[in-house]
C-alpha cells in the first residue's frame, strides 16, 4: 500500500481508510430512494440452518476485517472507519436495498427460509468483493454441514494476516499519468414511463435456462454479457418507436446502455473493495432502425473496442486524476459533495439509457450445486432518470434476471423476456416460495 | 431441528425462540396447523398495523383540521351570541380575532412545517397584525407599533436562531438547553431594552444584563460537558486530503 494515502492496516486498532476512487461519488448521492446499496442472494434447497449460519458469518467477519467498517465524514473527504460490531443478521421481512444509517455497518445479512441475502454498500465495495464475502459464507456454511472442498476451493484460509492489496484502492494501484482525459458523450435517450409513489423501488425475477442461453449467443458468435446488452438496445428501440410523435421527437435518440466491467479480469488485482468501470455500447437511430443482428455486431465490435486495456487505462486516468487534482483535494467536502452531485447526473446518468450488471456464471466449487438452487443479483436501484436496471447471474443450469424498477410500467420487462421466447429461450419467473 | 412457522428457518431443537426474528416456539403445539395460522394472522396484522402508521405530516393534518373546527365553530359561537345578546358586534371581536390568527400560524406550521424561514416571517407578520388590532380595538394608544410589535420581532429573530442551532446540532444532549438558556439571556436584554425606549424614551438596561451573564455562564458550563463527553476525533483522519 502506498505511504500516501494515509491508512492504517486492520490490525492496527482502529484502522481506518480513504474512500476508494469509484466510492468516492456514492457518499454525495445517497437518498433514501437512491441508496446505492446493492443485493446478492443465494436460494438454497433446503432452509437456513441459525446456528449454522451465525457460525459461518463469524468465520467470514474475521477474514474480511476491513468489512467492519462505517462510513465517517471527514473535512474534505469521507473515509471508512473501524466499527467493532459484528454484522448484522435479521429477517428478511422490510424493503429491498434500504439505505445504511449513519453508525451501521456498510453490510447486513438477511435471512427467509432457504435464502441467505447479503446486502452492501457501494461505497464499501461492488458486486465482486461482495460475491467473494458471501462466496465464503456459503462455503464455511456448508463445510459445517459436512461438505468438503478441494484444497484451495475456501480461497481464505484463517489465522494468516490479510493482504494489504485486499484493501488497497487499485484504481491507485493501475493509475498511469500523463493520459489525455475523455471526452464528454452527447445525452442519450431515457424511459418514459411514469415513477412510483414512494418508496418506489420493486423489483422482479425470472429464471432462464442457462444451456438455451448459451446457444442462443453462441449461434450469433457472442457472448452472453454481448447478447442481453443486445436484447436491452433493442427493447429500447421498440420503446423508442412506440413512443407517440410530440414525445419521440423530444426525446434523444442515442441508446445507450452501461455495462458495468470487472476490472480484476484485466488487472491482477486482489482488491476485494471497487474495482470496475463501465462501458457503454450504444446505436444511433438518427442513422435508422437497427435488426437485433445489427445491434449484436455493433455491439460486439464496441465492447472489444472499449475493454481495451488502453482505453481502460484512459478512463481510470480521468477518474483517479480528479482525484489527485490538488485544487480538487482542498475543497471542503460538503462543497465537493454538491459537485459530485451535479456532474453524477450531468455528465454521468444523463449519458445513458440503462444498466446491465452481469455477474456472469459466478465461481463456486461444483460441489455446492447439491446445495443451493440458484443466486440472484439486484443492483442499487435505479435514479428518477434512469428508471430501471437489470442484474444478471448465472450459477449450475440456472441464469438469473433481476429487474429494478421504479416506475409504474412494466413494459421494458415484458418486451424484454417478450423477445427472448422469440428466440427459443424459456423464461419462469423466481416462485414466491424462494423469493429472496 | 424446528422450523420457525414465521420466517422458515430451521433452529435448534431446544430452543425457545426464533434467533432470526423472535417468534417464540411452542413445540407442543408446532404441529398444530390451526395455531400456525392463527401465529401468521397475527404477524400479518402486525406488519398491516406498521403499515397503515400514519406519517407525521398525516398527524398534523388531523391536528390542523380539528383546532381549526374547533376555533371556527368556536368564534362562529361567541360572534353569534355576541350579536344576538347586544345586537352589535362588541367583545367578540377578541375571542374571533385571536382565534383567526392562531389558526393561521397552526396551518403555516401544518403546510411549511420543514420550511422554518418561511412560516416564522410570515407567522410574524399575522401576530403583528393581531397586536395592531388588538391595540385599536383598545382605544389605540400606540402601544401596539412601539411596544408590541417590536417585542415581538425579538422573540421572533431569537426563537429563529435558536430553531437553526437545535437543527443544526449533530448530537443533540445539553447543547441544546445551553442554547434555549442563551436565547432566554438574550430575549431579556432584547425586551428590557425595548421596554426602557417605550417607557423613558432611552436605551437603558435594567436587570436583563445579570440575566444574561447567568444564562451564559450555565449555557457555558452545560456546552464544556457536552462537548467533553464526545471522543475526540483524530485530526489526521479527519483532515486526510
Amino acid at each position: 500500500m502506498k505511504k500516501d494515502s494515509g491508512n492504517t492496516t486492520p490490525e492496527s486498532k482502529p484502522f481506518w481508510f480513504s474512500l476508494d476512487n469509484a466510492a468516492k461519488i456514492f457518499p454525495a448521492i445517497i437518498t433514501k430512494e437512491v441508496t446505492s446499496v446493492f443485493r446478492l442472494s443465494v436460494v438454497l434447497k433446503q432452509p437456513v440452518k441459525m446456528d449454522v449460519l451465525h457460525k459461518a458469518v463469524l468465520q467470514t467477519e474475521e477474514r474480511f476485517p476491513y468489512y467492519l467498517v462505517q462510513l465517517k465524514q471527514g473535512f474534505f473527504w469521507y473515509y471508512l472507519e473501524q466499527l467493532p460490531r459484528h454484522i448484522p443478521i435479521t429477517a428478511d421481512e422490510r424493503p429491498y436495498c434500504r439505505q445504511f444509517r449513519k453508525g451501521e455497518l456498510l453490510l447486513r445479512i438477511l435471512v427467509r427460509k432457504n435464502c441467505v441475502s447479503l446486502e452492501g454498500s457501494h461505497v464499501l465495495t461492488d458486486g465482486s468483493g461482495a460475491f467473494a464475502f458471501l462466496r465464503t459464507i456459503l462455503l464455511f456454511y456448508l463445510q459445517a454441514l459436512g461438505l468438503s472442498f478441494p484444497e484451495g476451493e475456501l480461497p481464505h484460509t484463517l489465522g494468516e494476516v490479510v493482504s494489504a492489496e485486499e484493501y488497497e484502492d487499485a484504481y491507485k494501484r493501475y493509475f498511469k499519468d500523463d493520459i489525455p482525459p475523455m471526452v464528454k458523450r452527447s445525452k442519450a435517450f431515457h424511459l418514459p414511463f411514469p415513477l412510483n409513489s414512494k418508496p418506489r423501488f420493486r423489483q422482479s425475477t425470472v429464471i432462464l435456462s442457462m444451456s438455451q442461453m448459451k446457444q442462443a449467443a453462441k449461434e450469433k458468435g457472442v457472448s452472453i454479457t454481448i447478447y442481453l446488452v443486445a436484447v436491452y438496445l433493442h427493447t429500447l428501440q421498440e420503446i423508442h418507436n412506440n413512443l407517440g410523435g410530440l414525445s419521440r421527437l423530444k426525446k434523444c435518440r442515442r441508446l445507450r446502455v452501461q455495462v458495468p466491467i470487472n476490472l480484476r479480469k484485466i488487472f491482477p488485482s486482489k482488491t476485494m473493495r471497487n474495482f470496475s468501470l463501465f462501458v457503454m455500447p450504444e446505436i444511433d437511430l438518427r442513422l435508422g432502425q437497427y435488426s437485433f443482428d445489427e445491434i449484436i455486431k455493433t455491439v460486439y465490435h464496441q465492447m472489444q473496442l472499449e475493454s481495451d486495456e488502453k482505453l481502460i487505462n484512459k478512463n481510470i486516468a480521468r477518474n483517479v486524476s480528479g482525484e489527485k487534482n490538488r485544487v480538487v483535494r482542498g475543497i471542503p467536502l460538503f462543497l465537493k459533495s454538491l459537485i459530485l452531485r451535479m456532474k453524477y447526473y450531468s455528465l454521468g446518468t444523463s449519458q445513458y439509457s440503462g444498466v446491465i450488471t452481469n455477474l456472469g456464471k459466478v465461481d463456486l466449487p461444483d460441489e455446492t450445486l447439491e446445495f443451493a438452487d440458484h443466486l440472484v443479483v439486484i443492483p442499487p436501484p435505479p435514479n428518477k432518470m434512469l428508471k430501471l436496471n437489470c442484474g444478471v447471474i448465472g450459477f449450475g443450469d440456472k441464469l438469473v434476471l433481476s429487474f429494478g424498477n421504479i416506475t409504474r410500467s412494466n413494459e421494458f420487462e415484458e418486451r424484454f423476456l417478450l423477445f427472448l421466447t422469440t428466440q427459443h429461450i424459456s423464461v419462469e419467473p423466481e416462485t414466491k416460495t424462494d423469493q429472496p | 431441528m424446528t422450523t420457525c412457522p414465521n420466517c422458515g428457518v430451521e433452529l435448534n431443537e431446544n430452543a425457545n425462540f426464533c434467533s432470526l426474528c423472535g417468534e417464540p416456539l411452542l413445540h407442543h403445539q408446532s404441529g398444530n396447523a390451526e395455531w400456525i395460522q392463527s401465529r401468521k394472522v397475527v404477524q400479518e396484522k402486525k406488519l398491516r398495523s406498521e403499515y397503515q402508521r400514519l406519517t407525521r405530516f398525516q398527524k398534523r393534518m388531523i391536528f390542523w383540521e380539528i383546532s381549526g373546527l374547533i376555533l371556527l365553530s368556536g368564534s362562529l359561537i361567541t360572534f353569534l351570541i355576541d350579536l344576538i345578546g347586544n345586537e352589535s358586534i362588541t367583545w367578540s371581536k377578541y375571542p374571533v380575532t385571536v382565534s383567526l390568527a392562531l389558526l393561521i400560524n397552526i396551518t403555516l406550521l401544518t403546510f411549511w412545517h420543514k420550511k422554518s424561514s418561511r412560516w416564522l416571517s410570515l407567522s410574524f407578520l399575522t401576530s403583528s397584525l393581531l397586536i395592531i388590532l388588538l391595540d385599536i380595538y383598545g382605544g389605540g394608544t400606540g402601544w401596539g407599533m412601539h411596544l408590541g410589535i417590536p417585542l415581538l420581532l425579538a422573540a421572533y429573530i431569537t426563537l429563529f436562531g435558536l430553531i437553526l442551532m437545535v437543527r443544526r446540532a449533530r448530537q443533540k444532549g445539553l447543547n441544546i438547553v445551553a442554547y434555549s438558556l442563551i436565547t432566554v439571556g438574550l430575549l431579556s436584554v432584547c425586551t428590557d431594552g425595548i421596554i426602557s425606549l417605550y417607557v423613558v424614551h432611552r436605551l437603558h438596561f435594567n436587570w436583563s444584563p445579570i440575566v444574561l451573564i447567568a444564562t451564559v455562564m450555565i449555557a457555558g458550563l452545560l456546552l464544556y460537558m457536552h462537548y467533553r463527553m464526545k471522543k475526540v476525533t483524530d485530526l489526521k483522519r479527519f483532515f486526510h486530503i
